[in-house]
């Protein structure tokens, strides 16, 4: 008598609901961080090359299709960022008093000093500089 | 079974992933849509990426945002069907990283 | 709800059938089942059992969430049959199929050797290093010690989070979830001492690093026992271990 029927897999998984294909598409955003750090140290390469090889490099980054790219990166960036902090209480629970913290109260801190270095960061391009 | 080395990228990745989501998107507004628009001018790039501390730090975002990168794409696509191929797909894709890392010290230097 | 299929009062289910004495491949039947708004579809899987075809085969016990038993694939995703009410899924057809990353025995009927392995193997009961006297009274505990591992213990062993999991889907070594999460329970158990013997098979690449944080485990499971939650943990302990392992002394506070 045949046996049970074996293990069925598909490598399509993703593709079972928006969950799965949310989470693949998180997972894609590390290609979206590797471009754009190729992309910033291309900058800081023409920023250090003098003020010639930078007008050069600005006009590329003011191509519709570098905007395209960058707005696309964002998009990328503030998946990873949401996803990363959502999941950061599930990693690293963290207890005051004996008792846990929700997850709400950890994940709202995560944005909150999210918020605060963007904020720096910001100040540091446009004031300090 | 014998001990795993995956610790050692999981460290790097989870700290990469860390400064990833803190710094990337508002440094994709700067170098992406306030330099294109002159927003940020030369003048002031030129004052912070001549600072060797920027610079320094600029190495090790770098440097975390690759191997996180690395990491994250070798175990995708082992997810979707590279399983086999495990082992060379982590060292393409570590050696990928590093050779960035290299590029960005070049780079900052 | 649609007015269609309440007026009708009934349902259609998308049985998978596969007898392997009778069947070469696995096909799916349709059935028209009596639509009940309080029904579930274990209730409608029994009605066709009772009413229909008596060789529909699946597991099932206590119709309320706690045995376990009756996890099948409901349009798709895992769920326990008997807290998946036909009303959600209207107007149908509701397809019920055998949980996925399994052998299957016949119908809904899973092999579940794998899993039962598994979870032997990570040791899930308290483990000692010298069992203490009866005399000497029970092991205490205080509530916030029982909250560092409560959340873990809920699990009724349905294996929902293993059908939901892509990564066993295609790990077979994989050693999962649930088994997983239960190590971790009784790892952060203050009164268990069984963390090395455990930690070989968990901190492996089979065990704990497998996981990649799809996190899907957790959003099935009929307990909210967040496995992948558990994982994570698991994999910061591994890691601290592991870079600690490079100093010459034992910081004070690690040695376990």
């Amino acid at each position: 008598m045949p046996g049970p029927l074996p293990r069925r897999k598909s490598n399509a998984w993703w593709n079972r609901g928006w969950p799965y294909r949310i989470i693949l598409l998180r997972e894609l955003s590390a290609v979206a961080v590797a471009g754009y750090m190729v992309l910033l140290l291309l900058l800081v390469c023409n920023v250090r090359g003098g003020e010639g090889a930078f007008a050069d490099h600005l006009e590329v980054l003011q191509s519709p299709l570098l905007w395209l790219v960058h707005a696309i990166i964002l998009g990328f960036a503030q998946l990873h960022t949401t996803t990363w902090f959502r999941l950061v209480p599930k990693a690293m629970p963290l207890k005051l008093g004996g008792r846990r913290v929700p997850d709400e109260l950890i994940v709202a801190g995560a944005f909150g000093g999210w918020l605060a270095v963007s904020a720096v960061v910001l100040v540091i391009f446009l004031v300090v500089a | 079974m014998r001990p795993s080395n995956e610790p050692f990228f999981w460290a790097i990745f989870s700290a990469g992933g860390m400064i990833v989501a803190f710094l990337l998107p508002v440094l994709v507004i700067i170098t992406g849509f306030l330099v294109p628009a002159e927003v940020v001018e030369f003048r002031q790039l030129d004052n912070l990426f001549g600072n060797w501390l920027v610079r320094l730090v600029v190495f090790g975002v770098a440097f975390f945002s690759f191997f996180h990168a690395a990491h994250r794409i070798r175990h995708t696509l082992k997810d979707v069907g590279l399983r086999r191929i495990a082992t060379p797909l982590a060292v393409v894709c570590y050696l990928a990283a590093l050779a960035g890392t290299v590029w960005a010290a070049i780079v900052v230097l | 709800m649609t007015s269609e299929a309440t007026a009708a009062r009934t349902v259609t289910l998308e049985v998978f059938r596969y007898h392997p004495e009778r069947d070469e491949e696995p096909s799916f039947q349709s059935y028209e089942v009596p639509y009940r708004e309080e029904w579930v579809v274990l209730d409608a899987l029994n009605w066709l059992k009772d009413e229909v075809d008596g060789t529909l085969s699946y597991r099932w016990s206590c119709r309320m969430g706690v045995c376990g038993s009756c996890g099948m694939m409901v349009n798709g995703l895992p769920r326990l049959t008997c807290n998946a009410f036909l009303r959600e899924f209207l107007p149908g057809p509701i397809r019920v199929e055998p949980l996925r990353g399994f052998p299957v025995e016949r119908d809904m009927v899973t092999v579940l050797d794998d899993f039962m392995g598994k979870l032997t193997e990570v040791k899930p009961w308290i483990i000692r290093e010298q069992e203490q006297p009866v005399e000497e009274g029970e092991y205490r505990q205080t509530p916030s010690q029982l909250a560092d591992f409560k959340q873990f213990s809920m699990c009724i062993n349905c294996m929902l989070c293993y059908a939901a999991c892509p990564v066993y889907e295609h790990e077979e070594e994989f050693i999962g979830p649930a088994a997983l999460a239960l190590a971790q329970r009784y790892n952060l158990d203050s009164r268990d001492q069984g963390n090395e013997q455990r930690q070989r098979l968990i901190w492996s690449d089979e065990g704990i690093w497998d996981c990649t944080f799809v996190g899907e485990c957790s959003a099935v499971c009929p307990k909210n026992v967040d496995p992948a939650g558990a994982i994570q943990q698991a994999k910061v302990e591994a890691t601290n271990s592991f870079f600690l392992s490079f100093l010459p002394f034992t910081p004070p506070g690690m040695g376990r």
